[in-house]
């Protein structure tokens, strides 16, 4: 146990960091484009969708950072600890701080006297930010390139702007338009995405 | 030198996958939003019409029955659209400061709040709100008309309280009133814009123009990842101490960069709005009008090549001082900022990044506005050449100090 709690706090000093801190000041700056008071289901649906959700980008993305050094992943590989269990480890780091993300976000909008389902929102949100890392983290670990990650799920999210209506059950904003149906899906696509990711990369590394 | 470099990086984009996405997803958005048919939008106008599109309007009783329509709606809803760092932002009210704006919105109409909202509902259950046309026409017909003794001065600074309650950047704004706001054309304007559309536009120049409004729009973010990968691919290759020590001066190592990066994301662009351009070139012969062949080029080269030289120009910049992926956040969050600002779809250039024009036509307001979007993109041109230069400084200063711009300070302490 220590040891991954070694190497999950050596990968938050040394690589995750910067990102962390463009998160922060990413949720620091929302004061200045969205609004936390007297909102309702659907006006805070459409903040944690519109804007809170990019932060599952700026998380689950780079998680794979370290290795995309050829050499480096090379002496990952040849140590004890299997390298899966430290994409995992990285992986429950981001989703920790997605949660902490949400859960600031969804109470500074209570406190702004905003009226919503509380439950529902935290889920959902919770929900697509997960969905819309994981494309990320998907696409940056099997290409080991993570500025692809960040395009392809940057292009996700633009293409949900204007043709959200060809993606289904997968498509962001749902809850924006009182629909709530689309967590189990998308739960369960980001699984597959994220274990397909860490999967995939090592076979197609090795 | 330059011209072997430049081939050699020009071979490098069409080697990366990102280039390739850039590809599929311009093409694919361009296509999603520029496939419906156009040609019926370009009909001459016949007396009786039901509709003629909307024109620019500054006349007080006009601008007066058309913001206060827009309060009423917004009020409505409680959801105010703000504008307060030039960033959209959408504002709800409390109780007490919902009564206060309807209180205003009674004393410039001189009726009751529930006697506005039956009128209003009564004007939008003529329409069929069900398709995108009617519900726009209602939308656009819909005015709250003020009593007769309301002088535009008292208007205006009603309007200045509502701006009070919702905050800065409202729709109320006196800035706002003095830009005018969109009403119905008649039979006779109509006929004049198109007459001005065959003339000026020569059909082509409007539809290249709606062109690059989409183009615009995906432009702003997609060479942002081909900027990017560039200038990390050294690194990631290993091979950037190897370049630093080759003989060919920054100028010709950077540049050659920039530009095959700028003319690859720029071919893509020019053979779409061509390909695009073609069916409403064969049209305007059956309008009897001179299409203009080389629209697209005229428009592609004014509109969209400043754009993708600034955002690549932005990408060198930041990646080469910071070494990482910054910069993709800082742009994409600059490109939605820009997107969202936008208080109308057409016009209002200021220094956007990206400039819209999402109209068919609308000739003469182009015309009116087109001084703006060239100040607009020369500023972005010579924000790219700015740019550049700083990035060859930065990069010549990598070269003879080490890998990176900050790696000294850290190199030197104890």
């Amino acid at each position: 146990m220590e040891k991954y709690l070694r190497a999950g706090s050596s990968f938050a000093r040394r690589q995750y960091a910067p990102h962390l801190f463009i998160t922060l000041l990413f949720c620091v700056m929302s004061v200045f484009f969205v609004s936390f008071r007297n909102l309702d289901d659907f006006q805070a649906a459409k903040v944690m969708e519109m804007y809170v959700s990019f932060a599952g980008i700026l998380l689950m993305t780079p998680l794979f950072f370290p290795e995309q050094n050829p050499e480096i992943w090379l002496l990952k590989k040849s140590k004890a600890t299997p390298l899966w269990h430290l994409y995992l480890i990285r992986l429950l780091m981001a989703v920790f701080f997605l949660a902490v993300i949400v859960t600031g976000f969804t109470q500074m909008m209570r406190q702004g006297d905003s009226q919503f389902d509380m439950r529902n929102l935290w889920i959902g949100s919770f929900c697509e930010m997960f969905f819309l890392g994981s494309i990320g983290f998907f696409v940056s670990g099997i290409t080991n390139q993570a500025v692809l990650g960040y395009m392809v799920s940057v292009l996700y999210f633009v293409a949900n702007i204007g043709a959200a209506k060809y993606l289904g059950k997968f498509a962001l904003f749902q809850m924006a338009k009182g629909q709530y149906d689309f967590m189990v899906p998308m739960t369960a696509a980001a699984l597959l995405l994220v274990t397909g990711g860490i999967v995939l990369r090592e076979r197609i590394s090795a | 030198m330059f011209g072997t470099l430049f081939l050699k990086e020009c071979k490098q984009v069409l080697r990366s996958m990102v280039y390739y996405i850039y590809v599929v997803a311009f093409v694919m958005f361009l296509s999603s939003q520029l496939g419906g048919e156009l040609t019926d939008k370009m009909e001459k106008p016949v007396p009786g019409q039901g509709s003629y599109g909307t024109i620019v309007s500054h006349e007080e009783s006009v601008v007066m029955g058309n913001i206060m329509a827009n309060l009423v709606g917004e009020t409505e809803n409680n959801s105010y659209a703000t504008y307060p760092l030039g960033f959209y932002k959408r504002v709800t009210l409390n109780e007490e400061e919902l009564s206060q704006v309807k209180e205003i919105i009674e004393n410039c109409t001189g009726k009751k709040w529930e006697e506005i909202i039956g009128e209003m509902e009564e004007h939008f259950s003529g329409y069929d709100q069900g398709t995108v046309e009617g519900a726009i026409q209602a939308q656009m017909e819909y005015r709250a008309d003020v009593k007769d003794t309301l002088k535009y001065e008292d208007f205006c600074s009603s309007m200045e309280k509502v701006c009070q309650l919702i905050g800065a950047g409202s729709s109320y704004s006196s800035k706002k009133l003095e830009a005018g706001v969109g009403a119905p054309m008649s039979y006779e304007q109509a006929l004049e814009e198109y007459e001005v559309f065959c003339r000026e536009d020569k059909v082509t120049g409007a539809t290249a123009r709606l062109f690059c409004d989409y183009a615009g729009i995906v432009l702003s973010v997609l060479p942002i990842f081909l900027g990017v990968t560039r200038c990390l691919r050294d690194r990631r290759a290993q091979a950037e101490q190897v370049i630093f020590a080759r003989e060919a001066s920054v100028f010709q190592i950077v540049g050659s960069r920039y530009l095959a990066n700028v003319c690859m994301a720029f071919l893509p662009v020019v053979f779409t709005a061509f390909v695009m351009q073609l069916p409403y070139q064969f049209h305007a012969e059956t309008l009897g009008v001179a299409a203009d062949a080389l629209a697209f080029l005229k428009y592609s080269f004014v509109w969209l090549l400043p754009e993708i030289m600034a955002v690549l120009a932005v990408s060198f910049f930041i990646t080469e001082l910071t070494g990482g992926v910054i910069s993709i956040f800082v742009q994409v969050f600059w490109a939605f900022a820009s997107l969202f600002s936008a208080v109308g779809l057409q016009g209002d250039f200021a220094l956007k990044l990206i400039a819209r024009w999402n109209a068919l036509g609308n000739t003469r307001e182009f015309l009116r506005q087109r001084q703006e979007l060239f100040l607009n993109r020369g500023f972005y041109f010579g924000l790219s050449v700015l740019l550049l230069i700083l990035t060859f400084a930065i990069y010549e200063k990598k070269r003879r100090e080490g890998g990176s711009i900050y790696g000294k300070i850290f190199k030197g302490r104890k």
